[in-house]
């Protein structure tokens, strides 16, 4: 009897009414991000009091967060997208030459979307229909997009300088005093994201087909849909992300994108999200991100060889990992209902 | 006969796996509100029955008739559709999501634009689980930290808040320890009390008793017996099923009692 009441009392009181004991993962990647911080900042007071310092991260950092973000979605279903930088590119090139022919207006930006939907929507035909792994599909959609971009390019470079400020322009990766407009635009997409995962039957449905699609299935889930949506929503995504990240430097680059793969995965995976899916967060990815941009910030700040970037993300990711596993061990140890 | 009375019947149900022959000619019945415990040994045909009720296999030959309709065979979303819950140990259920979450898994209550109404849905998985006896446990706990026996429990609230009508449970005594052999028990004495029906499959007898109101013995794929409780105590219900093992055939003493054959 003993035994039985502690384990009910277990059962009723800390996972449920403990903020801290529900958002532990989330709160010790905002712990890492903060202690970061802190270290950058106690070796170089000067620089990361300067908004500057901040304006500067801040501009580049959306590249790597946005898809990590829409990332996020694939990772929990189980799934993994590494086509995601050529489609930025591929939409980046849409608005480029839509720009080129018919002038800076917002159907540049349309037709960029809609050939990020069409690339999701081909890796989510190859996975589901064709039942192809996505590590797999995605690398044959990688190549295509990408050796797209480099024959209609060239290889070369397309300059756009001369439509900085215009409003559209502006509106997309302008200034609002210091404050870069693609992190307002990143931070509405978060905030998007994260509603529809937690608040709406469709993120609901991401999570069960990541969980357990057979049981998803047998519930009558459409997971087939959910999974094309999802590969959709990312590519759509991704495709604005490589705009931000042209109109910004303010050329196409037919290179554009290579450099997020594995940031952009990398933020996920420092944000909680485990490859084996059916759970995560977007405010995981979000500081995730966040982190790795700090510690790019951090380095050249500090005055040391960017060399130093690479081994430091290492180390962060390889720190952030462990905790993930401490801290579901720690919960798996104290939640087990023995009876 | 009126076929109104029966949730579920079988015709002729014959299913062969390549040479294999599961079932040979299967007529079973499971009335409105009866608790059918079906029994036999391994390989006598079970699971693959059930299976068909649940429409995850199709019968080479034979009809389902479920409520008065006809089919020749369904799929597992047709059989959810009409109100047949297959409850197989932790297949079905989203491991690292929360009971409420659980129980509404695919039928969830939504406000406009596909929103959830979490708060009702919470409120309504918690008062279900006190039904079944599981007041203690807070609808947000994530289900990968239950015992096998809540896990049932949960998969069970699912099917009545479904309003299914009947309700299948493939061994789900199986692995658990004597506490909650009795509360899953205590979850199907309560499906009776609603009005459901249900399949109890389990290798123990002493699972089984006290809990079904009439007992179908399955062996290699043919219904040998079928009795009902008040004709039975268990120890004859065990005696029956060994000499079934070993004769393949139901004691002289006991055929008059005996459904099938009289």
């Amino acid at each position: 009897m003993g035994k039985r009441s502690a384990s009910l009392k277990q059962l009723r009181t800390p996972y449920v009414t403990g903020i801290f004991a529900k958002y532990k993962m989330q709160i010790a990647i905002l712990a890492i991000f903060l202690m970061l911080w802190l270290i950058f900042f106690t070796i170089n007071p000067s620089g990361f009091s300067n908004p500057y310092t901040y304006t500067a991260m801040l501009s580049v950092a959306p590249f790597t967060i946005i898809p990590a973000l829409s990332l996020t979605y694939v990772i929990i279903l189980g799934e993994i997208d590494l086509s995601f930088p050529s489609v930025m590119a591929l939409g980046a090139l849409v608005l480029t030459l839509t720009w080129k022919t018919f002038g800076a207006t917002p159907l540049g930006l349309l037709l960029a979307l809609s050939v990020g939907l069409l690339a999701g929507l081909l890796n989510g035909i190859l996975v589901t229909k064709f039942q192809i792994p996505s590590l797999i599909a995605t690398i044959g959609t990688m190549f295509l997009w990408r050796g797209f971009v480099l024959v209609v390019t060239e290889g070369f470079g397309i300059p756009l300088g001369e439509y900085r400020g215009l409003p559209i322009y502006e509106m997309l990766v302008g200034r609002i005093g210091t404050i870069p407009v693609q992190i307002i635009w990143t931070i509405v997409i978060a905030l998007a994201l994260w509603v529809i995962l937690n608040f709406h039957k469709f993120g609901a449905y991401v999570y069960y087909t990541g969980d357990n699609r057979v049981a998803a299935k047998m519930l009558g889930i459409n997971t087939d849909k959910v999974i094309i949506s999802v590969f959709m929503i990312h590519g759509a995504i991704a495709a604005f992300a490589g705009v931000l990240a042209t109109l910004e430097m303010a050329t196409f680059w037919p290179a554009l994108g290579e450099i997020y793969l594995l940031k952009s995965i990398a933020s996920v995976i420092v944000g909680g999200t485990p490859v084996t899916g059916g759970i995560g967060t977007i405010f995981g990815s979000f500081i995730g991100g966040l982190i790795l941009e700090l510690i790019e910030t951090g380095i050249l700040a500090v005055g040391v060889t960017g060399f130093w970037i690479r081994l430091v993300h290492g180390l962060v990711i390889i720190i952030a990992l462990i905790a993930q596993v401490l801290i579901r061990r720690s919960e798996l140890r104290r939640m087990r209902v023995v009876e | 006969m009126s076929e109104e009375k029966y949730i579920v019947k079988t015709v002729n149900l014959v299913k062969r796996f390549g040479d294999v022959v599961a079932l040979k000619g299967v007529n079973f019945k499971v009335r409105v509100n009866e608790i059918v415990g079906l029994v036999g040994d391994n390989g006598a045909g079970k699971s693959t029955l059930v299976k068909i009720l649940a429409g995850v296999y199709a019968p080479t030959e034979g009809e389902i008739i479920i409520k008065g309709q006809r089919f020749k065979r369904l799929t597992p979303k047709k059989a959810y559709e009409l109100g047949i819950v297959l409850i197989h140990q932790e297949r079905t259920l989203s491991e690292n999501h929360t009971i409420w979450r659980n129980i509404f898994m695919g039928r969830e209550l939504t406000g406009p634009l596909g929103f959830l109404r979490i708060s009702e849905m919470r409120e309504r998985a918690q008062k279900l689980l006190s039904e079944i006896g599981l007041k203690a446990i807070s609808s947000d706990f994530p289900v990968k930290y239950l015992s096998g026996g809540y896990k049932q429990g949960v998969q069970i609230s699912r099917a009545l808040c479904f309003e299914a009508d009947l309700i299948i449970l493939d061994e789900p005594t199986i692995q658990l320890s004597l506490a909650e052999v009795q509360r899953v028990l205590e979850y199907v004495r309560e499906l009776k009390k609603r009005g459901k029906s249900s399949i109890f499959i389990s290798h123990n007898i002493y699972h089984v008793y006290p809990v079904a109101d009439k007992f179908v013995i399955l062996d290699r794929g043919k219904i040998v017996g079928e009795f009902l409780k008040k004709d039975l105590t268990p120890e004859d219900l065990s005696h029956i099923m060994i000499s079934i093992a070993r004769t393949g055939r139901v004691p002289p003493e006991y055929r008059e009692i005996n459904l099938i054959g009289s």
